[in-house]
Parts: C-alpha cells; sequence; structure tokens
C-alpha cells in the first residue's frame, strides 16, 4: 500500500513521498495513494461542475417532451426522488399547462405521484374534476385539474428514482391499458437515461461506491456514504478556501476505514483514475447545485 | 401394517386410515360459480388491505372496517400502530377495500396503512404490515403493491410462505414495470393483472405463470380519498377484483387452503373464447 506500487494509471496526482515501513494506519493521509487519488478526484470533479453546464435538465427535458408527444397528451411531467428531503420533486414538465406544477414538492407517503412512487405500480386516473374535493387538492398545488392522468414510477433496476406522469391524452377520456404499458416501457428507459446521467455527475456515489468496495462487510453502506460525503464536502470547501487542512483530515478517516489488498487497491485506482480522466476531458457534468456533499443521497446505492 | 412411526412425518396424511382428510372437493370438472361461492357474502372472513389507508367513513366501505394499523419506522425498525382514525393519505387503499366489499360485503375489513414517509423503509415497512395481517387472522390480504428491491426477495419470500402455511391468501397486483417485483412474483401468491371487460366478475385464468389471473382493471368506478369517487386503471384495481371473489369461495368453504382457492378459481374462470363486454355474472 505504498506510493510505489501505483499504477500508470494514476496520472499526475500529486503523490507525495513517505516513510513506507510506517504501519497503514499510522501512516499520515498523505502517504496514502487511495487518499491521494481521492482527494484529486474529489477536487476536480468539483472544478469541472462549476464549470460545465447541467445536462440532466436537457435530458429530463426531451424526456418529457417526447413523452407528451408519444401519448398525444397536454402535458407531461416528471418528479425525481430527493433524498435530503425525502420528497419528490416536480423538475420539469412539458405543455403550457403543466408548468404550474414545477418546482412543487411533495411527500412521497400522499398523493398519486406519492402513491406510485411507493408502491411502485402505475395508476391512471380520470374523471378528476368530477371529484370536487380531490380536484380541489389538486388544483391548489398545480393551478390546472386534468381530466385524466396517467402516472408511472422512473425504474432503473431495482431503483425507483421518480415519477413520469402523462396528463390528458388529446383523443380520448381515459388512459388505455396499452398506454400504462408503453408509459412503463418508456419510462424504464427514461429511468435508465436519468440514472446515468446523475451518476456521471455525482462524485459521492462513485466515491461511497469505493468505499464499499474496499472495506466489504467492515463498512456498511450508510458509513460509506457519510465519508464520501465527507470527503467531498470538504474538497468544495476547500476549492473556496485553498485550505488542504479539512479535507486531508476527513481523507485520513476514510484512509482508516480500508481494509484493501492489492486486488482492491486495484479496482480503486481504476475507478478513480477514469474519474479523474473524465474530469481533465472535460465532459464531467455539472451538479445544478453547488457543493458536491449535498447531492450524497442522491446515490443509486442506498436505495431501499 | 407399516407403523406410522416408521413413516417419514410427511407421508402421514396420505396413508390408508389418513387419507380421509384429503377429501375435500368435487373432481376440478364439476366446479362450477354456483358451488364455488353461491349464497355466500364473505361473511366470517378478515381481508386485510396493504396499502395506503382505508377511508373508515366512506360509503363505499359500508361500515366494515373492523380495525386499522399503520406502520412507521420506529428509530430504523418499522413498527405497527394502532391507527383508530381509519384514514386513506391517497385514496387507493378505500379504492380496493371498496372493490372487495361490494363484491363480498359480509366480510370484516381490516386496513394495514404501510405508505409511510420515509423511502429508506419504505420496503422492510411494507415486509411489517404483511406480516401483521398473516399474524392476524386474515384470510384474503390484498396487496396492490410490490418491492422492487432485491434486498426484500428473502423476507417476502420468507413471508409468502409463512402466508401459505397459515392459510393465508396473498393477491398481488401484477407489476407493470420490468424487473423484480417482490412478492407479486411468487409462486404462491395469486399474481393479478388487468383486463379490459367491464365487469367485476368475469376474470381468467392463465396457464402461464407468473401472472395467473386477469380481473377488472379498465376504467373502474372507485371510492377514493376524502369521501370520493374517481375513474381508475391499472393491475392495482385488478387485484381486489380477484381478492373479493376468493373472499366468497373462503367464506363457503371455511379452510380452504389458497392453492385450494387457487385452483376453484382457475375452475371457475370465464372461458376466454368468445367473451364479451358484459359477459360476465356470477
Amino acid at each position: 500500500m505504498s506510493g510505489d506500487e501505483a499504477p500508470p494509471s494514476a496520472g499526475d496526482a500529486p503523490l507525495t513521498t513517505g516513510d513506507d515501513d510506517r504501519p497503514p494506519r499510522d501512516a499520515g493521509p498523505a502517504h496514502d495513494l487511495g487518499t491521494v487519488l481521492l482527494r484529486a478526484a474529489a477536487v476536480r470533479a468539483e472544478a469541472a461542475r462549476r464549470i460545465l453546464g447541467e445536462p440532466l435538465e436537457a435530458l429530463l427535458r426531451s424526456i418529457v417532451d417526447a413523452t407528451a408527444a408519444l401519448f398525444e397528451a397536454e402535458a407531461a411531467s416528471i418528479a425525481l426522488f430527493d433524498p435530503e428531503t425525502n420528497r419528490l420533486v416536480f423538475r420539469i414538465a412539458a405543455g403550457d399547462q403543466g408548468q404550474g406544477v414545477v418546482g412543487q414538492a411533495i411527500p412521497i407517503d400522499q398523493g398519486v405521484a406519492g402513491y406510485v412512487f411507493s408502491s411502485g405500480q402505475a395508476i391512471a386516473l380520470s374523471d378528476v374534476a368530477h371529484d370536487p374535493r380531490f380536484a380541489g387538492q389538486v388544483a391548489a398545488r398545480t393551478g390546472y385539474v386534468p381530466r385524466s392522468l396517467l402516472a408511472v414510477p422512473l425504474v432503473d433496476g431495482d431503483h425507483t428514482i421518480g415519477v413520469l406522469e402523462v396528463l390528458d391524452k388529446r383523443d380520448a377520456a381515459t388512459f388505455s391499458l396499452r398506454d400504462i404499458e408503453l408509459a412503463g416501457v418508456f419510462a424504464g428507459q427514461a429511468a435508465v437515461a436519468i440514472n446515468a446521467t446523475r451518476i456521471e455527475r455525482d462524485t459521492r456515489s462513485l466515491l461511497a461506491a469505493v468505499l464499499v468496495e474496499l472495506a466489504g462487510e467492515a463498512l456498511d453502506r450508510q458509513s460509506a456514504e457519510a465519508a464520501a460525503e465527507a470527503v467531498a464536502a470538504a474538497a468544495t470547501e476547500d476549492l473556496d478556501r485553498g485550505d488542504d487542512t479539512r479535507l486531508w483530515a476527513l481523507a485520513e478517516r476514510v484512509a482508516r476505514l480500508r481494509r484493501a489488498d492489492p486486488e482492491q487497491l486495484e479496482l480503486l485506482a481504476e475507478l478513480l483514475d477514469v474519474l479523474v480522466r473524465r474530469t481533465e476531458a472535460g465532459d464531467w457534468p455539472r451538479s445544478g447545485r453547488r457543493g458536491l456533499g449535498r447531492r450524497a443521497a442522491a446515490s443509486p446505492v442506498i436505495d431501499a | 401394517m407399516t407403523s406410522e412411526l416408521d413413516l417419514p412425518a410427511w407421508s402421514e396424511p396420505f396413508v390408508a386410515g389418513r387419507r380421509g382428510g384429503l377429501v375435500r372437493l368435487p373432481p376440478i370438472g364439476q366446479l362450477d360459480r354456483a358451488w364455488a361461492w353461491g349464497g355466500a357474502d364473505g361473511s366470517g372472513i378478515r381481508v386485510a388491505i396493504v396499502d395506503s389507508g382505508v377511508e373508515r367513513a366512506h360509503p363505499a366501505i359500508g361500515g366494515r372496517l373492523a380495525e386499522s394499523v399503520r406502520v412507521e419506522l420506529v428509530e430504523g425498525e418499522p413498527r405497527v400502530l394502532p391507527d383508530p382514525d381509519g384514514i386513506d393519505v391517497v385514496g387507493h387503499g378505500t379504492a380496493c377495500a371498496g372493490i372487495v366489499h361490494a363484491l363480498a360485503p359480509g366480510a370484516e375489513l381490516v386496513s394495514i396503512r404501510v405508505l409511510g414517509p420515509e423511502n429508506r423503509g419504505k420496503g422492510p415497512v411494507f415486509a411489517a404490515g404483511l406480516a401483521w395481517a398473516i399474524e392476524h387472522g386474515a384470510s384474503v390480504v390484498n396487496l396492490s403493491l410490490s418491492s422492487k428491491s432485491d434486498a426484500m426477495y428473502a423476507p417476502f419470500h420468507e413471508l409468502a410462505d409463512e402466508a401459505y402455511f397459515a392459510n393465508v391468501l396473498l393477491v398481488s397486483a401484477a407489476n407493470n414495470v420490468p424487473g423484480p417485483s417482490y412478492p407479486s412474483l411468487f409462486s404462491s401468491v395469486v399474481s393479478v393483472a388487468a383486463h379490459d371487460v367491464p365487469d367485476a366478475w368475469t376474470f381468467f385464468y392463465n396457464p402461464r405463470p407468473p401472472v395467473e389471473f386477469g380481473a377488472r382493471g379498465l376504467d373502474v368506478p372507485v371510492a377514493w380519498k376524502d369521501g370520493g369517487r374517481i375513474v381508475a386503471t391499472g393491475n392495482s384495481f385488478a387485484a381486489p377484483h380477484i381478492a373479493g371473489i376468493a373472499t366468497l369461495i373462503c367464506s363457503k368453504h371455511p379452510g380452504a387452503t389458497p392453492f385450494e382457492v387457487k385452483t376453484i378459481l382457475a375452475a371457475t374462470a370465464n372461458d376466454p373464447r368468445g367473451v364479451d363486454a358484459g359477459a360476465g355474472g356470477r
């Protein structure tokens, strides 16, 4: 676990020399290749994140536009799960009438979107306006009461990441069973694309995944998330302050969590190398928000 | 004569002098709906609705909500707590309960509200709700939800077996979204998808699992939140139709096992040849 075992893929990460005879637990963090790579990756990813645009919004836009066109619907919208607030946040909508919903956040145990997200079941409703109480709740939230509504979960593998809604099919009063099936397939494709974008964007997902991989059963996912979050958050702050002290202190804790054998170290180096090369190539998508740390819970590895 | 002690325990019910216990039903070819549930109204049967809650005062429930609980995460662990107010946070559970009640008005309904506010615990909360239903006297459990988490495969498999051995029939809505879906894909569960015939008594048997039954699920007028009504489509609404009919079967044939109920359902399903809209009927 010494610096001279570094694979060529370590690139120009700022490796430092140190006393290789000291046991890893006592070694200063700067002596640890993994720590150095983690820091380099976190800092560069955040730098790229701040410079580049936001491709997730563009992807979401294309999905809702395609959905509205495919179903010949008045409106379509996407709500994504926000683990920080434990709510579904409507991120984007197609169609003039659907815009009122954008920015709305709803609890996952309430409403049609909450039900579809929590239960994994696709449902369609019509005659919504016939029920004045239900219609009133919807209108209070969005300013628009659809005649009919189709909601399907956005599922990638075994993770549900949000809900896709289609409102008011133009040529029919209700959605058919075929519509539900089609929407399910379409939502599956969309979820894969959304998740791919998020994973690329989200350094913390990668850091947490690496930590879990390294520590095996010694580190549960929640601890890995927390550790990765700490490293990433520190990287963000250090960019602003030009001061590495806190980052190193946190990175050292991460290093202590490790039970790395050479094979695992190889995996870490490879993963981080990909990360570093990607950020250097300049195609690293940027988060909509500042601060890596705040996105930790968006990691797909914690969806239970 | 072989002594009982010489037999493996599993063989005991099948040996001479014991086989009388196996006589239960006429051959499958002689089953019809009149025999299966004619005259039954669900009396004596408890049906659990594991869902978003059931609105106690909704007219579609007919005052048949006997008990209401909710599952919450307390310090990370799912706990079943009394929910005496009988509320539905969405409307969906009331819709399902209303469908069961319309088919089996004599049955007692029990609501287990499992839509917790935390995503982290949704699989375990759902499992805890199902476990509670199995332990608290339900003969039929309607599950219009499922878990896609691989981590829940084993817990739900265990619960499905527990239910089967306790004579509790699990009726689960099939999931439209590709990928894992527990417990709806387990063999002991009655997995249901929607058909497009606007009749509550029309249902089909599909000999190609995992989704073995089709029931009404297109444009179903259902009860909804705050005493309301709505028209709904989805497998969610097909499952309670089968749950309701299974309840009638259990009511008429007390002690019927899940596989017997499944067999009776298969034998009494509509002939798929020549079913037109509205051609069902009991």
